[in-house]
């Protein structure tokens, strides 16, 4: 459209080959700085940070956590599995409406509305539509446990020690 | 046109894209990127790897809520391997932080372990500085409005330069450790104690209060000025009181800058209400009376009964008391000279005038230290035993040695220290009041002292022929007009009015009726008119002064005003002399006769 513009103006002594390439010039610049403007935009829109507790985090040592355990974390909401050499993270948030669900005999049952999981977080009843998410799990420099919750794995990937 | 059109646009596109260059791209995300390749090369297994090659720069932040109001510390999103041990020899920002027992943390088989997690600690707590900022400038609070800079680390423009390298250093940081280690005597904050110690070391505590430690009223409240002021201002304010504020009264001390920097450091940790307080603690500490808090605080000095003039004089000097007092080559210019204090004032004097300065001059702002009555005895030997008398040559010489400080070089009253004296030294330049009063009357004023007010008995250090002179030079250089003998008045020696309830009641009608717009309802000389008026109306709650004043002298100066004065002429004003008898017994009725006597030093 802008280089419509520019061609509808009076033109002067010069050649066409010149005028039209000026056109097309200033026709780019503005569409570049257009698209830039729409870039920052769109950038702008997602929030860099939030304001809730941070998604990845240290929850301690593989030593706090004994072979053959299972701990729920209330404040991170996740339960940490511990199987021999073996280690992960399984969501307590039902899938359902995101009550925290409680570790049972047969693995978690939501107290909301009766979702029961088995040990992988996989439904065996109750309204819950998915199973639990596994969080990836790392073994950060300190030697301390890292989850991140911004970060699912397949349901039975653990942390080798 | 079309030239000038292409270029612009492209101008516009330039601008553009800078300002995407600047919003995009952050000095954090190269910090980052910075830190995943080297602990990429770092690492020891592949799937170490593998997961940081997922990771991309992002913003990391601790929310810490335990301390206070909620704190966002986003400062491990450049410091990124603050807690990767393998980083301790990098440079900054990508270093790893300091492990210490100091800090309580626990080596075990080679690594280390933190006491104090930064998952739950996050940075502010211990470093201030601006949690949220993500430049180094906001963050480490280097900006003029950030209250709370990296402390001993971020220095801010307006600080004084000079000041500057003084501000830095760990031990500012003990400041923040005693938010939660308040304990006296914490072995981690040996900085905060000693500042405690020097708090009532020199004294401070005579002038400041801080809750739950002392309780001083002239200077202002230090309970949260860790929280209201930063570094730079509270060592200027110890360091050179008058460089901050002009008017400022508080004395400059004569401390080493180890001292000034442990002051800093302890004044900087109270912040009011600390972290690990219940409200009902701090309630209590609110309300505990800070007397017995100082007294169990000090280190009272056992006195030897050999010793006692040594060791006051020791103490004398250790207690900062030359930071307003003269003695022995050091002058605070703030209190009267005290070389020879011996021929002043007596034993008895001093030691009530150090047990409660207002118990012999009325309106001292000697604040009332917490000493032990055996410190205030061997102070008070010591000071019985200053008796150097200056070389007193001319009157010229002797007005400069001896009156000088408080009546001033010119004379007008206005000496170094007349400002922190109440009442004020008399103008000596009052032609019409020096001249209204007898001269044997100002013989005595010199030779007896004025009981109440800080003028002594002088006639230990100059007889009669010598005061004589004196007041002859005064005549000749500062009230210059010649000496006239005033009338004498037909004024009554006795009270022609007995003392009973009817009169002193009669008599306080008349005082708020005639006298209080000046004087003040209380009689304190703090009326409405007070502060217009030079010199300032006489305090008649001094019960010294009120004492010692004759009934035939008050019954003059009321019925025949004060010359030189705003005190005017009653007797013009409808007054009788029935009137002045009820005055009279009324400003006596209200002042109990005090006990002892001042001018026992002349004697």
């Amino acid at each position: 459209m802008t280089v419509n513009l520019k061609r509808s103006s009076p033109g002067g002594a010069q050649e066409p080959g010149r005028r039209s390439m000026l056109g097309l010039l200033t026709g780019a610049g503005l569409a570049g700085s257009g698209l830039l403007g729409v870039i920052s935009n769109l950038v702008f829109i997602k929030p860099r940070a939030t304001y809730g507790q941070p998604q990845r985090f240290t929850i301690g040592k593989p030593d706090d956590f004994p072979t053959g355990s299972r701990v729920a974390l209330q404040a991170q909401k996740i339960c940490v599995v511990r199987e021999g050499d073996k280690l992960a993270a399984v969501s307590t948030v039902c899938t359902h409406l995101g009550c925290t669900v409680g570790l049972s005999e047969t693995g978690f049952a939501c107290p909301c509305h009766g979702s029961r999981f088995d040990h992988d977080g996989v439904v065996t009843g109750g309204p819950a539509p998915k199973p639990l998410p596994w969080y990836k799990v790392t073994l950060a420099p300190n030697g301390e446990i890292e989850v991140d919750k911004d970060t699912e794995v397949p349901s039975g990937s653990y942390l080798s020690l | 046109m079309r030239l000038a059109l292409a270029i612009g646009t492209f101008l516009i596109l330039a601008i553009h894209g800078v300002v995407f260059y600047n919003q995009f791209s952050h000095r954090w995300e190269r910090n980052q990127v910075a830190y995943f390749d080297q602990a990429r090369s770092l690492a020891k297994s592949e799937a170490e790897r593998t997961s940081l090659a997922d990771r991309k720069p992002r913003i990391e932040q601790i929310v810490v809520t335990s301390f206070g109001e909620t704190r966002v510390d986003r400062c491990t999103t450049c410091h990124i391997a603050s807690d990767d041990p393998r980083f301790v020899n990098h440079a900054q920002p990508l270093r790893t932080h300091p492990y210490s027992p100091a800090l309580g943390d626990l080596e075990k088989n080679g690594k280390w372990e933190r006491r104090h997690k930064f998952s739950e600690f996050g940075c502010t707590v211990c470093h201030d500085g601006q949690g949220r900022g993500l430049s180094p400038e906001y963050s480490h609070g280097q900006d003029h409005y950030w209250p709370d800079p990296l402390l001993g680390y971020a220095t801010q423009a307006g600080w004084r330069k000079d000041f500057l390298p003084m501000l830095k250093g760990k031990a500012y940081l003990e400041a923040n450790c005693a938010q939660c280690h308040t304990e006296p005597g914490f072995r981690g904050t040996p900085t905060v104690e000693r500042g405690r110690q020097l708090f009532f070391a020199t004294n401070c505590y005579g002038c400041h209060k801080i809750e739950g430690l002392s309780d001083g009223t002239i200077g202002p409240d230090l309970s949260e000025v860790g929280r209201m002021w930063k570094v730079d201002y509270l060592w200027a304010r110890i360091a050179d009181p008058k460089s901050v504020l002009a008017t400022s009264i508080m004395p400059k001390f004569n401390l080493k800058e180890d001292e000034i920097r442990a002051l800093v450091v302890f004044l900087k940790s109270r912040k009011g209400k600390n972290f690990t307080e219940t409200e009902i603690q701090r309630f209590k500490v609110k309300t505990a009376g800070g007397a017995e808090l100082v007294q169990a605080t000090l280190r009272p000095v056992v006195i030897k009964p050999g010793e006692m003039v040594a060791q006051g004089g020791k103490l004398i000097e250790d207690r900062a008391c030359t930071a307003c007092h003269k003695l022995g080559g050091r002058d605070g210019g703030i209190a009267p000279d005290l070389s020879f204090q011996g021929l002043l004032k007596d034993e008895s004097w001093i030691f009530a005038h150090f047990k409660n300065p207002r118990s012999t001059v009325p309106d001292s702002i000697m604040p009332a230290f917490r000493f032990t009555d055996d410190e205030f005895k061997a102070m008070t030997s010591s000071l019985v035993s200053q008796k150097s008398v200056p070389p007193l040559g001319s009157p010229a010489a002797t007005y400069q040695a001896l009156c000088q400080r408080c009546h001033g070089e010119k004379g007008d009253g206005h000496g170094l220290i007349a400002e922190h004296l109440d009442p004020y030294p008399r103008d000596l330049t009052n032609a019409g009041f020096m001249n209204s009063k007898p001269f044997a009357r100002l013989v005595d004023s010199i030779r007896n002292g004025v009981p109440g007010t800080s003028m002594p008995a002088w006639g230990r250090i100059l007889d009669e022929a010598k005061a004589k002179e004196l007041l002859d030079h005064i005549q000749k250089t500062f009230v210059k007009d010649p000496r006239k003998e005033p009338p004498v008045r037909q004024v009554d020696d006795k009270n022609v009015v007995a003392m009973s309830k009817e009169s002193m009641d009669r008599g306080a009608g008349i005082f708020v009726a005639r006298c209080a717009g000046c004087h003040g309802k209380k009689a304190d000389g703090k009326g409405a008119n007070a502060l217009d008026i030079l010199p300032r109306p006489r305090n008649l709650r001094n019960g010294w002064f009120v004492n010692y004043a004759s009934d035939r002298r008050l019954a003059e100066s009321i019925l025949y005003g004060v010359q030189g004065t705003a005190m005017p002429p009653w007797i013009d004003y409808g007054l009788s002399r029935n009137d002045v008898g009820d005055l009279i017994n009324y400003i006596r009725g209200i002042n109990p006769k005090p006990k002892g006597d001042q001018n026992a030093g002349a004697k």
